[in-house]
């Protein structure tokens, strides 16, 4: 939207210079170390993304007993998983999964701010923190969908989470047809972020 | 009423179709404001009475402050509106988070602009040196072990699964965890959540803060937007026990 507005002709090297100035500061008057932010930084490449996510929905797919679970407890599931430290923490204190099947599609939102599951999920992209997908997604989900390249017959039932309290919502995906010989590390290598935030179905590559 | 927590249904804030840009960060620098934000998260001095209890005296840092979401939220919702709009999400971040900094006295306005006019001329200066590993890793920790809301209660839920609840139009106060265009709709309870989860701060007449039930409530479009004439379609909303009552 930023036709709209006006900014400076230098916006993005004076942003980039005023957070330098920012975290040199508060290294310099020993509020943060030299090394913090690359540690947060490096923490969500290792630790807490979507490769998470990712491998539990294709463990779902793959175990019936575990996709049950998963389901009715979602952090007892993810306790199951040989995932790094820290699932149950920082924004996945309280997660839970919705599954879509033939019948329902679920789509995750934070209309408020842009609350997400970040153990499972990572962090959450730009579509999902524009103002213009929050506002429009309660309302109007099919257009946005088919916006995004996702059409729904009309008698698929739309459920929309508005994550707008400590729950951290997520979706399990519908298996795609034609991965029944495939293991769980190739069938995670499908699963986008956008297929777990309801957005994407999980295509097989032709 | 404040536009910003009102976003839910708003229309034609932009042209379609929607931008679809899949990237966490469009701009290198934006790694480096959430990385401070997360900093602050972790070291904020709330978190020693957080469930885990985190040592947060013992971490040589001069950080002395209350930071959680709530705090940033706060930022983004005092802003005026067009402000909202105009910026792109990590630049309000940029925004609210220098102005905290300066507010609380850990920096001065003066400073932080020469230090960027330096900046925008040396654009590969290094970082100071300071290394602190106490600091990073209580970081780190927090991002393990999280700040959880649930608390014990002496007390059960208001109300039941299939009950029918109107939410309340509650004051506007300075943050809230209220989708706007809920206010004055009724819905259907649909899972009551175990446990009472407490606020990251007091919301005032808002009504957050003391550990509560929450609660998931079905609402259909067309109770919201009076507009929609059919839709197949269903908003799940999480409410806070004080922002619902019963209906009829």
């Amino acid at each position: 939207m930023s036709e709209r507005f006006s900014y400076r002709d230098d916006r993005e090297a004076y942003n980039a210079a005023r957070v330098k100035a920012l975290e040199s500061l508060l290294i310099e008057k020993g509020i943060i170390s030299s090394e913090t932010v690359d540690k947060v930084l490096g923490f969500f490449e290792t630790d807490f993304g979507p490769f998470n996510g990712a491998k539990l929905v294709a463990k779902a797919w793959a175990d019936p007993e575990f996709k049950a679970r998963l389901l009715s407890d979602t952090p007892a599931a993810i306790a199951q998983m040989d995932f790094p430290l820290g699932m149950a923490g920082a924004e996945g204190e309280y997660m839970k999964v919705v599954e879509n099947t033939p019948k329902v599609h679920n789509l995750i939102v934070c209309t408020l701010c842009s609350c997400y599951p970040w153990p499972m999920l990572g962090l959450p992209p730009y579509w999902y923190k524009d103002p213009t997908f929050r506002s429009r997604a309660v309302k109007e989900p099919r257009k946005v969908l088919q916006e995004f390249g996702l059409e729904l017959d009309e008698s698929k039932e739309v459920r929309v989470w508005d994550s707008s309290a400590q729950i951290r919502w997520f979706v399990l995906p519908e298996r795609p047809i034609g991965t029944e010989d495939m293991s769980e590390a190739e069938l995670a290598a499908l699963v986008t972020p956008e297929a777990m935030m309801g957005v994407a179905q999980v295509k097989v590559p032709a | 009423m404040k536009l910003q927590h009102y976003l839910g249904g708003l229309e034609g804030i932009d042209t379609e179709p929607l931008n679809f840009e899949k990237r966490v960060f469009v701009e290198p620098w934006e790694t480096r404001i959430f990385g401070i934000h997360v900093a602050m998260m972790g070291l904020s001095k709330h978190l020693n009475k957080a469930l885990p209890q985190y040592p947060i005296e013992n971490v040589p840092t001069k950080f002395n402050s209350i930071w959680t979401w709530a705090d940033l939220r706060k930022g983004a919702e005092a802003m005026n509106p067009f402000d909202y709009f105009r910026f792109r999400y990590y630049e309000k971040w940029l925004g609210g988070i220098s102005s905290f900094f300066v507010q609380s006295g850990y920096i001065t306005q003066e400073e932080l602009d020469a230090r960027t006019a330096t900046y925008l001329e040396k654009t590969d200066a290094p970082n100071p040196s300071m290394f602190e590993p106490a600091i990073d890793d209580q970081v780190i920790d927090y991002l393990h072990r999280g700040d959880p809301a649930i608390r014990e209660v002496d007390r059960q839920p208001k109300f039941n699964v299939g009950q029918k609840v109107l939410v309340k139009d509650v004051p506007t106060t300075e943050h809230t965890r209220l989708p706007g265009y809920l206010r004055n709709k009724t819905g259907i309870v649909d899972e009551v959540y175990q446990g009472a989860y407490a606020y990251l701060c007091s919301t005032g007449a808002d009504g957050l803060g003391e550990p509560m039930y929450v609660y998931s409530v079905k609402f259909d479009p067309k109770d919201i937007w009076s507009d929609i004439t059919q839709s197949n379609s269903w908003v799940y909303a999480d409410l806070f026990e004080v922002y619902v009552e019963a209906a009829e």
